[in-house]
């Protein structure tokens, strides 16, 4: 915790307000002065402060007026109200609306040191409060999807829906559109929400050692399993195992899945004795399976097999209504996280960010909102604070000629798959050798 | 007046018990290592008096000082045996602006006994001493220190004053010598 505040003077009187901001000064704290309640809350708008002293008599706005204002737009600042005039009505009503303390000019020094004390412990106690409340919240909460129109409407409510039941789901979605947290959701919302919930990107393990991680191994099964360990399917137990790029799973992983959930039974590798396992599987995907499987490389009966229910989650672009939402979310989420008042977002910055075509989807906008957060050097974001977002591939205004289109269309496919070639050049469906070539002939370059 | 450099002034003002300016220069010199000179006493500071709180304006008498040709100090002490206030609070023991260059020490409530009584002499000049070298460590621009056993510790009444010692702690005593080093 902080022992130095940024506390702010609030008084028409200047000699209160230099007394208060010597004597502030002396103890370390970095104090600024206002003489109104217009000034404060300007200064309000620039920084952020911990406490503020309010005189009760100003012209203009008075500082019950004042207090309103600040609790309404920054609860987190503490606000003590000092004046001259003492009366039990405006003390009881300055209290209500949220002052944290009360002060009759003139007091003793020592007790002005009691308040401080006092309050320095009230944002030690609001601090550990809030860490723990967010750690609470992330552990319990699954509904963080965060969306108010009609496409996000129709998921929530097809939720609770699908929770109860014990059918697979299939989610379809774009990299970063939040499968995982609709998976989530499903799992809290089901009656096995008391059992593990278990994610693995299939994407991200090779066939070889996902076999081992999904279906265990006895000692000596291979080289290096020199102990008996369970797999995810057996730990899963009772509760949802969520695999997402389902469709990067080889055929044989796919045949060894299919047969585990049609018997809901799992032979470790180097075992010969199945083990009943008891399940509910999610599987994600970005890819178009049905294309894939016409293509021959994923099963149709696995498709079947996990494609019960199927989800679709639409891109951030299709559902712009919902980014100020998300904006407001990520900020409140990565301000606290980050220690750092960053509350406001210029409407410039807003519209700014739904124009945006988000090619990396709600993930790409948290990204931004964290990256923002962190370096943002006021209270307030602004459009500059997202010059690193790339403007998305202008489409050529005279791109006609099937060349054209070709660089196009490949330019746009490697910069949302992050220049990655061997991802660029599945979604293509060409070899990578083949995309090498095109990127030499069309002379295109990973931008910096 | 004597053309002294990096010296300490310690100037009564008004009705002052003669001892006080020596022991509060004898502590500057003994404890600090700065050189300490008596000035020669001011007169009572009846402009900073205050008819509604009958107390003095420790503002109003930093901003007189302020004006005295004291250029051949580094720092000035002035000592009263008044009862000092600023507008927020009901009185004060000392006042000094942060990094500032004149400090005031009033006696008036130090006078005062635990049960009440009158403290003895030794006591009332300690006590003295001690808000005097406080007030300097602001002047060095030293700020409160969170050490109870620290002279810069944040004294609010007698009891307080009475524990805190006479000396920095290791911190402040660092920030002092800084200060002097850079001053």
């Amino acid at each position: 915790m902080k022992n130095k505040m940024n506390i702010m003077i609030v008084d028409d009187e200047k000699i209160v307000r230099e007394s208060l901001f010597h004597w502030f000064t002396k103890l370390g704290h970095t104090v600024e002065k206002a003489s109104s309640g217009f000034e404060a809350l300007e200064r309000l708008e620039k920084n952020p402060f911990d406490l503020l002293f309010v005189d009760i008599r100003m012209p203009q706005m008075n500082g019950i007026e004042l207090l309103e204002k600040v609790k309404q737009a920054y609860p987190e600042t503490i606000v003590i109200i000092i004046t001259a005039y003492g009366s039990i009505e405006t003390a009881v009503k300055a209290m209500q609306l949220g002052a944290s303390d009360y002060l009759l000019k003139p007091f003793k020094p020592d007790y002005l040191s009691l308040v401080m004390e006092k309050i320095t412990q009230q944002i030690k106690l609001s601090s550990e409060y809030n860490y723990l409340k967010g750690r609470l919240e992330k552990i319990t909460r699954f509904d963080d999807i965060i969306g108010q129109g009609p496409a996000m409407t129709r998921i929530f409510d097809l939720i609770p829906e699908v929770a109860q039941s014990d059918a697979s789901i299939l989610l379809v979605g774009e990299t970063g559109t939040g499968k995982e947290l609709v998976a989530k959701a499903i799992h809290a919302k089901s009656k096995r929400s008391h059992f593990p919930f278990i994610p693995i990107n299939c994407g991200a393990i090779p066939d070889s050692l996902l076999e081992s991680e999904l279906f265990g191994h006895q000692k000596g099964a291979f080289t290096g399993a020199t102990r008996s360990r369970k797999g995810f399917l057996e730990v899963v137990s009772g509760g949802t195992l969520f695999l997402d790029e389902i469709g990067e799973v080889s055929s044989k992983m796919q045949i060894d899945l299919l047969r585990v959930l049609e018997e809901k039974k799992i032979t470790r590798v180097g075992n010969s004795y199945p083990t009943p396992v008891d399940f509910r599987l999610i599987s994600a995907t970005r890819q178009d399976l049905e294309q894939q499987i016409a293509a021959g490389h994923f099963r149709e009966d696995f498709f079947y097999r996990i494609n019960v229910i199927t989800i679709p989650i639409p891109p951030l672009r299709e559902r712009k209504e919902d980014i100020p939402l998300l904006i407001e979310h990520f900020l409140e989420k990565f301000s606290h996280e980050t220690a750092k008042q960053v509350d406001h977002v210029t409407r410039e910055t807003i519209r700014h960010l739904i124009a945006y075509e988000w090619p990396g989807n709600v993930r790409e906008l948290e990204n931004a909102i964290e990256r923002a957060v962190v370096l943002s050097k006021s209270r307030t974001i602004d459009i500059e604070d997202f010059s690193f977002l790339q403007a998305p591939t202008p489409m050529p205004s005279k791109a006609r000629s099937l060349r054209e289109m070709e660089k196009y269309h490949i330019q746009r496919i490697l910069e949302e798959c992050g220049w990655n070639i061997t991802r660029a050049a599945k979604i293509l469906d060409i070899n990578r050798v083949t995309l090498h070539k095109k990127i030499k002939r069309f002379d295109m370059q990973k931008d910096a | 007046m004597n053309a002294k450099k990096r010296t300490i002034g310690v100037v009564a003002v008004g009705d002052v018990p003669e001892l006080a300016p020596k022991v509060i220069a004898a502590h500057v010199s003994g404890y600090l290592k700065l050189a300490a000179e008596i000035l020669t006493p001011l007169a009572h500071p009846a402009y900073a008096f205050d008819d509604i709180r009958c107390q003095y304006d420790a503002g109003k008498i930093l901003s007189y000082l302020e004006s005295c040709p004291y250029d051949h100090y580094d720092k000035i002490i002035g000592v009263f045996n008044v009862d000092l206030f600023v507008p927020t609070f009901t009185h004060v023991f000392g006042e000094a602006k942060q990094a500032g260059m004149h400090a005031l020490v009033s006696l008036f409530r130090l006078a005062e006994g635990h049960e009440g009584n009158n403290p003895s002499s030794p006591l009332l000049f300690e006590r003295a001493a001690k808000v005097a070298l406080h007030e300097l460590g602001h002047l060095f621009n030293l700020f409160h220190c969170e050490h109870r056993n620290c002279l810069m510790h944040y004294s609010g009444g007698l009891e307080d004053l009475d524990v805190c010692p006479l000396y920095f702690c290791r911190y402040c005593s660092t920030y002092f010598q800084d200060a002097l080093a850079h001053h």
